[in-house]
């Protein structure tokens, strides 16, 4: 059974196959045997103008937190962070907010590689299997929009 | 100040939904999308499949459109053998750049793409680009002859210009070549040249060095 310990800035769903590029070190596993827990990615530096965009959240919420930011902030830029299933959802809000300004925000978009950690939790402590991790990876962006200096 | 912030909110609210797929569309004709579709069909779908126009790309590159049933696997195979091979292009100059282009569901595995390939080919200059692509779809009523409704739909996409020839750092959404070992320390050089922000994942010895490109706000975590 595959379930996320708390919840956070993880994107990838449950059913989520495994990422493409998981690496050398595959386990060979026996699914009935151990228990996938995905641990939490890496907190990642947060500053106040700092996104980092979730699928649990509520999209408008989201979209009206960044609004808010650039707004009512006055910040002059922000970044909008999403891993995973959220890196949609994180365009999305980067390009809602640039359509919303009548073109006057820019976005910068970067693509990164973060490493995720789960663990494999042997479902029965009777017998000799061992707790293992796992790790692999997930693409990310981050994306700064922000207004241009004049 | 409040009630502008309030219209621009609702301006925003008929593209606000997420899911590509499911993105409420701009409707031509104004029946109830919900309550009509279910008996309608698509006929057609016309994608604009142009290539985003980034600076510095060269006309002839190599484009890969990457979808979202398209296996990485495949796509790697192909977009590595024609970047790794030297000057043994037909047209006898080895291939410099390629492009790749992913919309809605299919953005993630546009980044995975380009993510591997980077790390398979050392030293690719990144230019990433986010835009809008409009779809349209022609529906069919269920009584034959009814006129056909189209649909014009927006979904998010992404453009990635990767390059072995340097592209202009000024540009937005320009990333640099990354560093190869990734536990390695950045090097003075790199602190002094403030265009990285360093994100220390804390995993182990991971590290995300992103190019952001802020000359005035250097942030060394």
């Amino acid at each position: 059974m595959t379930e996320q310990r708390t919840p956070g800035m993880s994107a990838a769903p449950p059913t989520a196959p495994a990422h493409p590029d998981s690496g050398s070190q595959a386990v060979e596993m026996d699914p009935v045997e151990y228990t996938l827990r995905k641990r939490l990615p890496r907190k990642l530096p947060k500053r106040r103008n700092d996104v980092y965009v979730n699928m649990k959240t509520d999209f408008r919420a989201q979209l009206a937190r960044c609004q808010k930011l650039l707004e009512g902030g006055g910040h002059r830029e922000i970044c909008v962070h999403g891993l995973g299933l959220a890196i949609n959802r994180a365009i999305n809000i980067a390009l809602q907010l640039q359509a919303s300004s009548q073109g006057a925000l820019q976005l910068a978009a970067n693509t990164s590689t973060v490493e995720l950690v789960d663990d494999l939790e042997p479902e029965d402590p009777d017998e000799a299997g061992e707790p293992m991790t796992r790790t692999r990876n997930n693409s990310a962006i981050h994306i700064k929009v922000f207004y241009p200096d004049p | 100040k409040m009630q502008a912030t309030r219209h621009t909110n609702n301006i925003s609210e008929p593209l606000m939904q997420q899911s590509t797929t499911l993105s409420p569309p701009v409707l031509a004709s104004p029946p109830s999308p919900k309550l009509g579709l279910r008996n309608f069909k698509r006929i057609s779908r016309t994608e604009d499949s142009s290539v985003y126009p980034i600076p510095g790309r060269a006309p002839d590159t190599l484009h890969m459109r990457v979808r979202e049933g398209s296996k990485i696997r495949n796509l790697l195979r192909f977009a590595s053998a024609r970047m790794q091979e030297e000057g043994r292009d037909s047209s006898g100059r080895a291939l410099r750049q390629v492009v790749f282009t992913g919309s809605g569901r299919g953005v993630t595995k546009t980044i995975t793409c380009v993510e591997i390939l980077k790390r398979k080919v050392a030293g690719l200059h990144q230019v990433s680009k986010l835009y809008y692509k409009t779809v349209n779809e022609v529906w069919e009523g269920p009584q034959q002859g009814a006129p056909g409704m189209t649909m014009q739909r927006t979904i998010p996409a992404i453009c990635i210009l990767l390059s072995k020839d340097p592209l202009d750092p000024q540009e937005p959404g320009y990333q640099s070549p990354q560093i190869l070992n990734r536990s390695a320390s950045i090097s003075s050089d790199e602190t002094k040249n403030s265009s990285f922000i360093t994100q220390y994942c804390g995993c182990k010895n991971m590290k995300i060095v992103c190019s952001f490109d802020m000359p005035q706000h250097v942030i060394i975590l």
